[in-house]
């Protein structure tokens, strides 16, 4: 536990979604930016917001911090509406913004005195040298006035900023954008401790091995409208294994494949199948054959979602999904 | 209100520089000006000066023509000329546009994801614009009096202390309405610039109006509109004591100009 985080504090959130978003709808004059989107995020969950620039992510993020009115609907964080008791909402999060805008002749120390100031209570000191020690940020480098500070250098202030109060909501927008690999691992290992620590993440993301990597349950939006919310484990199954069979001698394709089994490519010493059920059928219909070399590969993220970014017809398991 | 402190004093350490860079110009300038007077004095230039200016501007400006003409209308210059109000009115107008900056920058978006209500912002800018208008006008008259009392010769025509206070205060009204009108366009805006910009058009558009008024009969009710209408420092050189309804106006509007900045930005997206 955190030094002078207390427990109890956290007791009453927990049973009210961290998050619920009811038939939101956003207009920015004849543009429509959300469309009757509803979504629940369950306390202690990371949640990843996925969708291509303009798709309504950082609108419908806006409504949560009450930085946007919506046109229609209602978001509530911990229960309390985002809009009538905005303050409230905004006293239980953390946000990290897409381009956080910092003024550079302030140095990191003061600009993170400031805001944690403008949050209230009493910033812990022992806290935000854990976060700057582990995003390897030094104190020298916080005497430093921003403009000197480099892409990474400032999101990683971002972070901390976001992280300082230790909030039981973080919001996090593009969160790893400009970070290098070493300090996108430190920024996971941050996210692995505030799940431990019960704490929800809402991360809106580009990067889809990163939301493979760190996220519970995604949520798909498209044109303003959510178009997929589901875990990722879920996902991945439905859109079924690749399965590549190579053969010593060539083989005769069979009159009929296994239940769930779909052919991509067949030739005599070459099969290319897709399996969406479990492998056991296949492999007892490859005993019998002289089989060369047998590779299994688990589908990726982002070759599923790719479909759901284009309008392209969706794949019919991912569309059971569907929310 | 006290997150409004707090941003406050922000915004204060930020634009600190600025300040006091004016504040030392415009003391400078102050303090010029008495030595100036003390010039002409000596050199009893203000009779030669006086004949100096064309006739029609002599009918024109009336008896307060007279009274610029002397040791004290020289001294008050400092408070209504041209340069010293684009100045004060410059930085007003800068202060008062620190919403639409915020918005710009999203260094809003830091700070309003934060338990703070949106008008803690215009009540900060509010304070800052009070506070350094205030600050720059003490700093002005000090100037004003130190340069009367220790380098003015016993003998000559020292204005007195109300009239510098008069013509400050009226400078400090049209200043602070001008920023009042500034925090209102800011509250709609996206980019500092065009809220300065327009402000700043607008305020130029008003004092024209208003000179044109002041030269010309047909346009006297039209100069009426003009927030710079209610700005009379001639009449204080004259003699006259400091009108409370022009000062009303001043203020008023500038109140009126707040009132709107507060609803406007309550309800905007940011």
């Amino acid at each position: 536990m955190i030094a002078g985080i207390n427990p109890k504090r956290y007791h009453c959130l927990v049973s009210a979604p961290a998050i619920q978003l009811e038939h939101l709808h956003k207009r920015y004059g004849r543009v429509t930016a959300l469309r009757d989107l509803s979504l629940d995020v369950a306390s202690g969950e990371v949640f990843g917001f996925l969708g291509l620039n303009g798709a309504g992510k950082t609108t419908t993020i806006r409504i949560l911090l009450d930085l946007v009115r919506p046109t229609g609907g209602r978001a509530a964080v911990f229960g309390l509406d985002c809009q009538a008791r905005g303050l409230d909402v905004r006293a239980k999060l953390g946000y990290l913004p897409g381009e956080p805008g910092f003024y550079g002749d302030m140095t990191g120390e003061a600009t993170l005195d400031l805001l944690a100031s403008l949050s209230g209570g009493t910033p812990d000191r022992a806290w935000r040298a854990t976060l700057l020690d582990r995003l390897e940020l030094s104190m020298a480098d916080l005497r430093r006035p921003l403009r000197e500070y480099s892409t990474g250098m400032k999101r990683k202030l971002g972070i901390v900023q976001a992280f300082q109060s230790d909030p039981p909501l973080l919001v996090l927008d593009e969160p790893t954008e400009g970070l290098d690999p070493l300090m996108q691992d430190a920024f996971y290992s941050l996210l692995a401790d505030a799940r431990v620590r019960g704490r929800t993440v809402f991360m809106s993301s580009h990067v889809l091995p990163e939301v493979e990597r760190v996220c519970d349950r995604i949520g798909l939006v498209r044109g303003g409208e959510l178009v997929l919310v589901s875990t990722v484990h879920e996902i991945r199954s439905l859109a079924g294994r690749r399965v590549r069979v190579s053969f010593a001698q060539p083989v005769a394709a069979p009159a009929s494949w296994p239940g769930g089994c779909e052919v991509i490519d067949v030739s005599p010493r070459v099969w290319d199948l897709r399996v969406h059920s479990g492998l056991g059928a296949v492999v007892a219909m490859l005993a019998a054959l002289p089989i060369a070399d047998l590779e299994v590969q688990m589908p990726h993220l982002e070759e599923i979602l790719k479909t759901y970014y284009s309008d392209q017809p969706h794949v019919s398991a991912l569309a059971r999904l569907r929310t | 209100m006290i997150r409004s402190l707090i941003l406050a004093r922000h915004s204060f350490r930020r634009t600190r520089p600025v300040v006091i860079g004016m504040a030392i110009v415009l003391a400078g300038f102050q303090f010029l000006l008495t030595q100036v007077a003390v010039f002409l004095m000596r050199n009893q230039a203000f009779g030669l000066l006086s004949s100096l200016v064309p006739d029609f501007v002599r009918s024109m400006a009336g008896p307060s023509m007279v009274a610029f003409m002397s040791f004290s209308g020289v001294v008050a210059l400092g408070y209504f000329h041209p340069i010293v109000l684009a100045s004060l009115l410059g930085l007003a107008i800068t202060i008062g546009t620190e919403p639409a900056a915020e918005i710009e920058t999203h260094f809003g978006d830091l700070t309003l994801a934060r338990p703070m209500a949106r008008h803690d912002v215009i009540t900060r800018t509010v304070i800052l614009l009070v506070a350094t208008i205030a600050s720059l006008l003490v700093v002005m008259t000090a100037a004003t009096w130190t340069g009367l009392l220790c380098c003015t010769p016993t003998t000559a025509d020292r204005p007195a202390f109300a009239l510098i206070r008069s013509l400050a205060t009226s400078l400090g009204a049209v200043a602070l309405c001008w920023g009042g009108v500034a925090v209102a366009v800011a509250s709609g805006a996206r980019r500092r610039a065009s809220a300065a910009g327009a402000t700043a058009v607008t305020a130029l558009a008003a004092y024209l109006v208003d000179y044109l008024g002041r030269i010309w009969d047909p346009a006297r009710f039209a100069s009426r509109l003009s927030p710079f209408h209610y700005f009379e420092p001639m009449t204080l050189i004259s003699g006259d004591a400091v009108n409370g309804s022009n000062l009303a106006m001043l203020i008023g509007i500038g109140t009126a100009a707040v009132a709107i900045a507060y609803a406007r930005f309550s309800r905007r997206d940011l």
